[in-house]
């Protein structure tokens, strides 16, 4: 009974200290370019929450724009749409890395996607190439 | 689709701008907190987008469920999955009037925001104090308020009501930049 008892709080421990997501270890659920994945928000909001949210995105596409804000890197990565764009929160150790990034330049992220509001949004980011 | 989006979001940004005027951000945070008899619990979100039109000092707030970040991956899955419902209820909102808009200046004033926040797909009425800033290139927003679980229909089940506090605090800041396109 009592090793029984034990096995339970072990598990339940584990459970609730169970880790995050590990982006940077995981493969990705879903490659796809910026464009694609702001065109899919843009004409079905909700069929594209149900394909994209929580998923692990990686995303192409060419950087519009690169900016620190709270000590966080932020990415926006260019479309065809005149408002929309992907906005790329990066991850702590990505915004270390983000220093030799240029506006204008091709980039492959990859992070967790959590909805649509003028933006993509992706949250966690890493930089998975340039 | 995509034509009905143009003329929509067009008609949007003419209703609520004469160009200048619009002052926008798409990184603001808002973070809540719970502090219960077992944990305290926090969750962060840094990707709330919120606009303010300077001419009529209209404010509209969207914000995405899933970006709020927790510290254990558990709580964040409960978050979304029982009390959120964030599938079915993927975004709150606010829509108001910041009160006494035209006094706010570059010092720090305190003024009243009244409008109906939308959580959980359920809207209620609120008035808050927040403090502003504003400058030629910026109006800086921040403050809190609190919000009772009740109030939007949220259920938390008595086995972890220890857990969770009924009344959570909430707090923001916004720094918006004019919006030009």
């Amino acid at each position: 009974m009592l090793v029984l008892g034990s096995i339970c709080a072990f598990f339940a421990y584990k459970m609730y200290h169970k880790p995050h997501v590990n982006v940077a270890a995981s493969k990705s659920d879903i490659s796809l370019s910026a464009d694609k994945i702001l065109t899919d928000f843009t004409s079905d909001e909700n069929a594209a929450n149900a394909v994209y949210l929580e998923k692990i995105i990686e995303v192409n596409g060419i950087i519009s724009d690169v900016k620190i804000e709270n000590e966080k890197g932020i990415i926006t990565l260019k479309t065809n749409d005149d408002f929309g764009s992907v906005l790329c929160h990066l991850s702590e150790n990505a915004t270390k890395e983000m220093n030799t990034l240029k506006t204008g330049q091709s980039i492959r992220l990859k992070g967790i996607c959590t909805g649509f509001l003028m933006d993509v949004i992706l949250v966690k980011c890493e930089i998975s190439n340039q | 689709m995509k034509l009905i989006f143009t003329i929509f979001f067009s008609f949007l940004f003419i209703g609520i701008s004469n160009c200048q005027d619009r002052f926008l951000t798409k990184n603001g945070a808002i973070s809540f907190y719970s502090k219960a008899a077992m944990e305290d619990i926090t969750a962060d979100n840094n990707q709330v987008l919120s606009i303010i039109d300077a001419t009529s000092g209209k404010m509209a707030i969207s914000i995405l469920m899933k970006s709020f970040l927790f510290k254990k991956a558990l709580m964040q899955e409960h978050f979304n999955e029982n009390y959120a419902e964030s599938d079915k209820f993927p975004k709150a909102t606010f829509k108001g009037d910041i009160l006494n808009f035209d006094a706010i200046g570059e010092t720090l004033t305190t003024a009243k925001v009244k409008g109906i926040l939308t959580i959980h797909g359920i809207s209620k009425e609120i008035i808050i104090d927040a403090n502003f800033t504003r400058t030629k290139d910026a109006i800086v927003v921040d403050g809190g308020f609190i919000i009772e679980v009740d109030d939007f229909n949220i259920n938390i089940p008595a086995v972890v009501a220890k857990n969770i506090a009924k009344k959570i605090k909430v707090s923001f800041n916004f720094n918006h930049k004019p919006f030009n396109k």
